[in-house]
């Protein structure tokens, strides 16, 4: 699903991001990427939604090397991709349900499918009740569940989540992780960067660890700090 | 849709948009106009197709006839008229009207008798104009076709200085319109990102700022037609009325040659600092 082949990232600044990293992440798996603030997370996760392009090194999505991919062509790659963010990037004026169709309107997806799809999107997360709420009438948690059926409604087969609980009480936090858990059993791969110990230890999923821009260490069924 | 209501909301930056464009089109505008003008009456005197050949005076009938003759018989002389010394005072109160009795303030009769000459193609006009001034008869030749080319070289002057006011003020245009555009681009821009990050393209982001640009253009352009138009016409009506030699060209003909060139002109202004202004912003 996605490969990452010693990709370096130097920003014009100096400050090395990533250094080497080398990761395969399978289809249907469910990803953490954890470490300090400033080691490389969302850098990574960048690479793949072509934001950002390495210094060296390759990144491929779906067998596509993205680092060698024409502008052009850039929105096609991200209408594969879902990603959610810690601030969720909502916008303000529209409804739940148009915040959510405005991922399918921008993309030129017939009008007649846009109700059917955004239908099923807020099924998933759980908020059809208030698909005419706005964004500020919505607790933290609806929010993020909106950024989440947004990233769906493409149906990727890839979604990637940047600090997703970030903003989030633990209560919430947990409800979030399982909403991305039963994606996940439905056949979506998930990448989660975060810093929650907790709800990485209780799910004992992969782990990939990066310290000062490079993995250091990788485990199935891992712990945030390590060990067994 | 967005792209008007993009140019609605930005209001006074909009406006500012708008009278730099027309201000920037106005100058074109009168060049146009003047260039138009020049042109026109550079292509009446063309059509007239006709030499002048002025005769010394003294001439006997017999030399007038002999010269005759000969000027008929001028490769491209279709025909030929003679008018008097008399005649040509009496033209010359005409074209002056009522302003003033030149027979009486004069003790001789100045202006000279002349033969008309009218070729059958405005191409011979400078050979017969040429070939008229070689015989010893002929005193002066008035060729329309030389004032018609002195005439055109001024058009040129004037266009090439129109072109380059209006370059000079058409790049200030741009970056006007490009700073009103910047603003929706900034006021927009977490609708923008969002778009970006779930698969919009490029030109589907693009697409409502040049619409933006466009109108902002095409209104400083209306604008600017307006004001030329109306000015020329109001000038033109006046012109024929007291000076009817000048040979202006019909209000309506000059607003039709010039209106779509500066409309085109301010919408292309539009577009280009659009697209300057969501290059730069948007990454896009």
């Amino acid at each position: 699903m996605v490969e990452f082949e010693r990709v370096t990232k130097v920003y014009p600044t100096g400050l090395t991001a990533l250094r080497e990293v080398t990761l395969s992440i399978a289809p249907r798996e469910f990803v953490f990427i954890v470490g300090p603030t400033g080691t490389g997370k969302s850098t990574l996760l960048k690479m793949i939604y072509r934001e950002e392009l390495p210094t060296s090194g390759r990144v491929l999505v779906h067998g596509r090397d993205v680092t060698r991919m024409p502008a052009h062509q850039i929105p096609f790659l991200r209408r594969q991709l879902g990603v959610v963010f810690e601030d969720f990037r909502l916008l303000p004026r529209k409804t739940v349900r148009e915040n959510v169709a405005f991922a399918l309107e921008v993309t030129g997806v017939p009008p007649r499918e846009v109700d059917d799809r955004v239908q099923e999107a807020l099924d998933v997360v759980g908020l059809t009740a208030r698909a005419g709420a706005l964004p500020g009438e919505l607790s933290a948690g609806e929010q993020q569940r909106v950024s989440i059926a947004r990233a769906l409604v493409h149906r990727p087969p890839l979604l990637l989540a940047d600090e997703p609980t970030g903003n989030l009480d633990p209560d919430t936090s947990w409800d979030i992780v399982q909403l991305l858990s039963q994606i996940n059993l439905r056949g979506t791969t998930l990448l989660v960067t975060t810093h929650d110990k907790t709800i990485v230890d209780i799910l004992r999923r992969r782990v990939v660890a990066l310290g000062d821009g490079a993995v250091v260490r990788d485990q199935p069924r891992g712990l945030y700090a390590g060990g067994r | 849709m967005e792209g008007f209501e993009g140019f609605r909301r930005n209001g006074v930056m909009s406006a500012a948009a708008v009278t730099i464009t027309m201000v920037t089109l106005l100058a074109l505008g009168g060049a146009l106009v003047v260039a138009a003008t020049l042109d026109h009456i550079a292509r009446h005197l063309e059509r007239q197709m006709q030499v002048v050949a002025y005769l010394r005076d003294g001439l006997t009938p017999a030399q007038a006839g002999a010269l005759r003759d000969r000027l008929a018989r001028l490769p491209g002389v279709r025909s030929l008229d003679y008018v008097s010394k008399d005649e040509a005072l009496t033209r010359f109160q005409q074209s002056i009207g009522g302003q003033m009795d030149v027979q009486d303030l004069l003790t001789r009769n100045p202006l000279p008798a002349s033969y008309v000459l009218t070729a059958d193609d405005p191409a011979h006009l400078s050979a017969i104009a040429a070939a008229a001034r070689e015989f010893p008869e002929v005193e002066d030749v008035n060729d329309g076709s030389q004032a018609a080319a002195r005439l055109l070289r001024v058009t040129r002057i004037i266009r090439l200085a129109g072109d380059a006011a209006g370059a000079a003020l058409a790049l200030v245009a741009l970056v006007i319109i490009a700073s009103a555009i910047r603003l929706t681009v900034f006021a927009r821009r977490a609708e923008i990102e969002v778009m970006r990050l779930v698969g919009a393209t490029a030109w589907f982001i693009r697409w409502p700022f040049l619409v933006e640009g466009a109108i902002t253009g095409g209104c400083g352009a209306g604008g600017a037609v307006l004001l030329v138009a109306g000015a020329y016409t109001v000038v033109a009506y006046g012109a024929r009325a007291s000076l009817p030699f000048l040979l202006l060209p019909a209000p309506e003909q000059v607003a039709l040659s010039v209106s779509w060139k500066l409309v085109l002109w301010g919408v292309a202004i539009g577009i280009i600092g659009s697209l300057l202004a969501v290059r730069k912003y948007l990454r896009v």
